[in-house]
């Protein structure tokens, strides 16, 4: 178990992933514009800023998601372990597998909790004991207590916080480095959503924590870093501000963060 | 009410409510012409039906050129013939000394010999029943027929002296009955046919004496009722009548043939010992003879043991078979009884008692015999010529031969290209009653009818029949039966069947899905999930399948004729694999090339209803699947198919649907419009439902639209067979898909 460590974005150890000059396009427009990045590894990071500033464009870069869109395509590097992820000899399903993510929209597959649990774990060659995972796992989303009697029946039977935690599960039983979370708890309600920051808190021990967010409590709340992306007059996002989350919400270095944080645009 | 600014712009107050009633108005109108359209479509979709039901059910004039049911009786009373220690003989009093003079003998004959011998034989209950007045009336004990004598009004008016008799018949019947052996008719039923004939007389009937009246009286007609007739006439007689009573016996049937049928007759009253059937009912009085029936007794069968016999007394109608046949001791037919042999004392062949036992006690049907009496029956009926060419299409055994010798046999068997039944396996019991059926039998249609009329007008027809066709019986006919369904088609209505349809059809469909299926699932994922929707080719590919689904089915058929049967010859004729039999080459007008024209026809339809339902799969499912390290291919085959597969499978059962019933392109590609042998497999020539039905309505008898409606209700219930286990698979499926 590696402590939380609380470093700033300037450490300049190693980061968990790192994104460098990074420009998105959907066809001719650009979407996101010179994004730098560094996330910390085993913390919390929130993405945060206006509707369409491209944070969930930029989250779906880390694991190359954007490559199922057919008109997208990017410039910049983004670093991983040593290695551009774009680079032409990367296979993104190996990207995918250490690279996890959940995402807006609770989405278990049409299986039981236990083959939901445990089909990426089989495709990806897992050897060891099926069902000694599955309670890790459900555990670790703390989910067990409550489909412990229940894991043949469907995955689409439990609530959508339950099925949020589901697909948390499903993604931590595959050993991801890096979980990348697509506005988790908006489809949810407030009880669920404390649920789900709790459960994201909890995670943060073993695994680095990239989180799009919009709403700002949630940020503050659960995240150790925060970046703000904005959107400039072309409508591509850039980031605006990037530090620790106390320091992005009590002193804000840029107006504009100011303005986003206290409510007065977005 | 509050003043809100602009609310001027609307109706108020009334208006407000007449303005929703118009809205709810529109709507109502729209709902009653949807009612409309739906009650129009549903009363065609039954008149449809009933259609096609009236054409399936309905009367039939049939004529058997050897009735069944005679065959059946020959083999019945071969069997009894042929039991071991079998005496016959004609002489009733000869059999029940006999049998009064063996503790181990057995035998039947009339009630009557039974009662004049009572102190040395014993009368046998069967299912513990005893023969008596009580149980014969009542027709509780089965070995039992009625005996009735016909006369009708005109000849009751006309001839006094036959009025006079019949009176007479019926004041004397309890004794003469009686004193001839028969069990007389009730006094209740005795006392209903006094009436009917007092009604029937204009004098009114009353006391008759028979010294006041002279003629000849003729009686004709059943055996078994002559005795009561003579005795009766020798009492009229003997009572003073001046004339003369003759009595002839011609069996029953013949009674009704000379009184019902001839245009003119000296008959005055039939003897019968059943009622009298519709037909010749009908044909009496289409001569204007209405027949009165006049049932004065009933005549019982005693089957009966050596009065000394003390280990049986009851017989259960099982045991009365075996009693009878095959078994050589007691003790077989039951094991409580000795193993002492039994000697049986039955009437002999040409006796009415034998035929009347036999059908009673051993009642079969003609598909029931065993197989070597049915080849017996056949070899019986059929030249030694048309028995060999039978045989050398197929054998009758595989040991031995029934109509060649074995050296001919062996020489045919010897030739470059020996017969088919050198090496086909024996016929079986299905096959061989066919051939009895349409060698032997030969039933013949002479006119059909369709089931309303048949409901409805069922004396008319039957009136109809008995004048124009004597011989013939009216049946009521299911064209959809065992045999329709079983028999290859024929050129004879009565003996075709649609087995080669039916084989044909599921061959073709069973091609068409083994082709169309995958390559249309296949493309359709190559298309959704693969191709890149920008490029130009792939646009230029989805719009032409769109297109082709639209194509008529005839041109699908000329492409077939093209393709398949012409160039591709080799390949669908079998030529490449070696499967063409010498002479009897299809030249790729087979099974394979039309299942492979319908499969083209419906590839369209299925990669469309494909593509369809993997759209439909949510994308977020996808990405779920990728976000886990999945690669394309294990998130299609995992979680896209399985989501998309009911969706393919409804477009692929309404696909197959079509493709069962299409007729025109398969008439191009050239399947056979009068085949009858089955399909053997994908290189066989075929026929199919549609074309067969197809070619029976276009023909003018009748008869063969009777067999089009019912081939109709087979291709249906097969389609929907087909659906339904389509449907269910496809909702296990989705069950099991959460």
């Amino acid at each position: 178990m590696i402590a939380n460590n609380k470093s700033t974005p300037t450490n300049n150890g190693r980061y968990a992933i790192e994104a460098k000059n990074v420009n998105i396009y959907y066809g001719d427009f650009r979407a996101v514009k010179e994004v730098n990045l560094q996330f910390e590894p085993r913390a919390i990071t929130a993405l945060i800023g206006p509707s369409g500033c491209g944070k969930s464009t930029v989250l779906r870069a880390f694991n190359r998601m954007n490559d199922l869109v057919p008109i997208s395509w990017m410039e910049g590097e983004i670093m991983f372990q040593g290695k551009n992820i774009y680079d032409a000899d990367v296979d993104p399903v190996r990207v995918r597998r250490q690279i996890g993510m959940v995402f807006q929209k609770p989405n278990p597959f049409p299986k039981s909790i236990y083959d939901n649990v445990l089909w990426g774990a089989k495709i990806n060659g897992f050897k060891g004991n099926a069902d000694e995972l599955v309670e890790q796992s459900l555990r670790q989303a703390a989910l067990w207590d409550e489909v412990k009697d229940k894991l043949q029946d469907s995955g689409l039977a439990l609530s959508g916080g339950q099925q949020q935690r589901l697909c948390i599960a499903r993604t931590i039983a595959v050993k991801p480095e890096i979980i990348l979370m697509d506005e988790p708890a908006s489809a949810l309600d407030p009880i669920s959503t404390l649920r789900i920051e709790e459960l994201i808190q909890d995670l943060k021990r073993n695994y680095t924590i990239l989180i799009v967010t919009h709403n700002m409590q949630q940020a503050a709340r659960a995240s150790d870093f925060t970046a703000f992306l904005n959107m400039d007059e072309d409508r591509a996002g850039y980031l605006v501000e990037y530090g620790e989350t106390d320091q992005i919400f009590t002193n804000p270095q840029d107006e504009l963060t100011e303005q986003y944080i206290t409510g007065r645009f977005g | 009410m509050i003043d809100q600014p602009g609310a001027d712009l609307y109706p108020q107050g009334e208006a407000i409510q007449a303005q929703i009633k118009k809205r709810h108005r529109t709507g109502r109108i729209w709902r009653y012409l949807f009612f409309t359209a739906l009650v129009l479509a549903i009363i065609t979709l039954i008149v449809l039906m009933l259609n096609i039901i009236n054409q399936s059910f309905g009367l039939v004039a049939e004529q058997n050129a050897v009735p069944p049911n005679m065959l059946v009786r020959d083999y019945q009373e071969g069997r009894l013939l042929s039991a071991s220690n079998v005496v016959t003989s004609e002489d009733d009093f000869y059999l029940a000394e006999e049998i009064g003079a063996d503790p181990q003998a057995t035998g039947f004959f009339g009630y009557a010999f039974f009662k004049n011998n009572e102190e040395q034989l014993k009368a046998l209950t069967i299912d513990g029943v005893a023969p008596n007045a009580e149980t014969v009336n009542n027709g509780e004990y089965p070995l039992t027929r009625p005996l009735y004598i016909y006369t009708t009004a005109d000849i009751l008016n006309s001839k006094p002296e036959v009025a006079a008799f019949v009176q007479y018949y019926l004041d004397n019947a309890p004794a003469v009955v009686k004193g001839v052996g028969y069990f007389p008719a009730g006094t209740e039923e005795l006392n209903a046919a006094k009436a009917t004939v007092a009604n029937a007389l204009e004098s009114g009937g009353g006391t008759v004496n028979p010294a006041d009246h002279a003629g000849t009286i003729v009686a004709s007609g059943s055996s078994t009722v002559w005795p009561v007739t003579s005795a009766m006439s020798i009492w009229f007689e003997e009572d003073g009548f001046a004339g003369d009573v003759i009595v002839e016996r011609v069996g029953t049937t013949g009674g009704f043939q000379d009184f019902c049928y001839a245009a003119t007759t000296d008959v005055d009253i039939v003897n019968a010992s059943r009622p009298i059937s519709q037909l010749e009912f009908e044909a009496c009085r289409s001569h204007d003879r209405e027949p009165l029936e006049i049932r004065i007794g009933t005549d019982a069968l005693a089957v009966v043991v050596n009065h000394e016999n003390d280990f049986v007394s009851d017989v259960s109608q099982a045991e009365l078979q075996n009693l009878f046949v095959e078994t050589e001791n007691w003790s077989a037919v039951n094991s409580a009884w000795p193993a002492a042999p039994i000697r049986r004392f039955i009437p002999s062949e040409d006796s009415g008692t034998l035929d009347f036992f036999v059908d009673t006690v051993f009642d079969t049907n003609l598909e029931d015999l065993p197989y070597d009496s049915l080849v017996e029956i056949l070899a019986g009926g059929i030249s030694l010529n048309v028995g060999r060419r039978l045989e050398r299409e197929q054998r009758f055994y595989a040991d031995t031969l029934v109509f060649e010798d074995q050296a001919t046999w062996d020489e045919v068997c010897a030739e470059a290209e020996p017969p088919a039944g050198c090496t086909a396996p024996p016929r079986d019991q299905n096959n061989v009653f066919l051939l009895v059926q349409e060698r032997i039998v030969q039933p013949q249609f002479l006119e059909t009818w369709y089931l309303w009329p048949s409901l409805t007008q069922r004396d008319e027809i039957v009136r109809t029949v008995a004048e124009k066709y004597p011989n013939a019986e009216v049946i009521f006919q299911s064209w959809i039966n065992g045999q329709f369904i079983t028999s290859p088609q024929s050129s004879t209505p009565e003996i075709a069947g649609i087995r080669t349809a039916i084989l044909g059809s599921l061959w073709v469909i069973a091609i068409t899905f083994l082709f169309s299926f995958p390559l249309g699932v296949g493309a359709a994922i190559y298309l959704e999930e693969y191709a890149d929707h920008t490029k130009r080719f792939n646009q230029i590919i989805q719009t032409n399948i769109n297109n082709l689904a639209g194509v008529p089915s005839i041109i699908y058929g000329m492409l077939g004729l093209a393709v398949f049967v012409r160039l591709l010859e080799p390949l669908t004729s079998g030529a490449v694999f070696g499967a063409v039999e010498s002479g009897v080459t299809a030249n790729g007008r087979t099974i394979l090339s039309a299942g492979l024209t319908l499969g083209l026809l419906i590839l369209p339809i299925i990669i469309i209803s494909a593509q369809e339902s993997i759209r439909a799969v949510p994308g977020s499912l996808r990405q779920a699947s990728l976000g886990l390290g999945a690669t394309k291919w294990q998130t299609i085959w995992n979680h896209v198919l399985p989501n998309a597969l009911p969706g393919i499978l409804t477009g692929t059962i309404l696909s197959m649907s079509r493709a069962i019933g299409e007729t025109a392109p398969l008439v191009v590609v050239g399947a056979s419009t009068f085949i009858t042998f089955d399909p053997t497999g994908p290189f066989s020539k075929f026929t199919v439902l549609p074309i067969q039905i197809y070619q029976w309505t276009a023909r003018p008898q009748q008869i063969f639209r009777n067999l089009a409606g019912a081939a109709i209700i087979v291709l249906l219930f097969l389609l929907l067979t087909m659906n339904a286990t389509a449907i269910y698979l496809r909702n296990r499926f989705s069950k099991r898909m959460g």
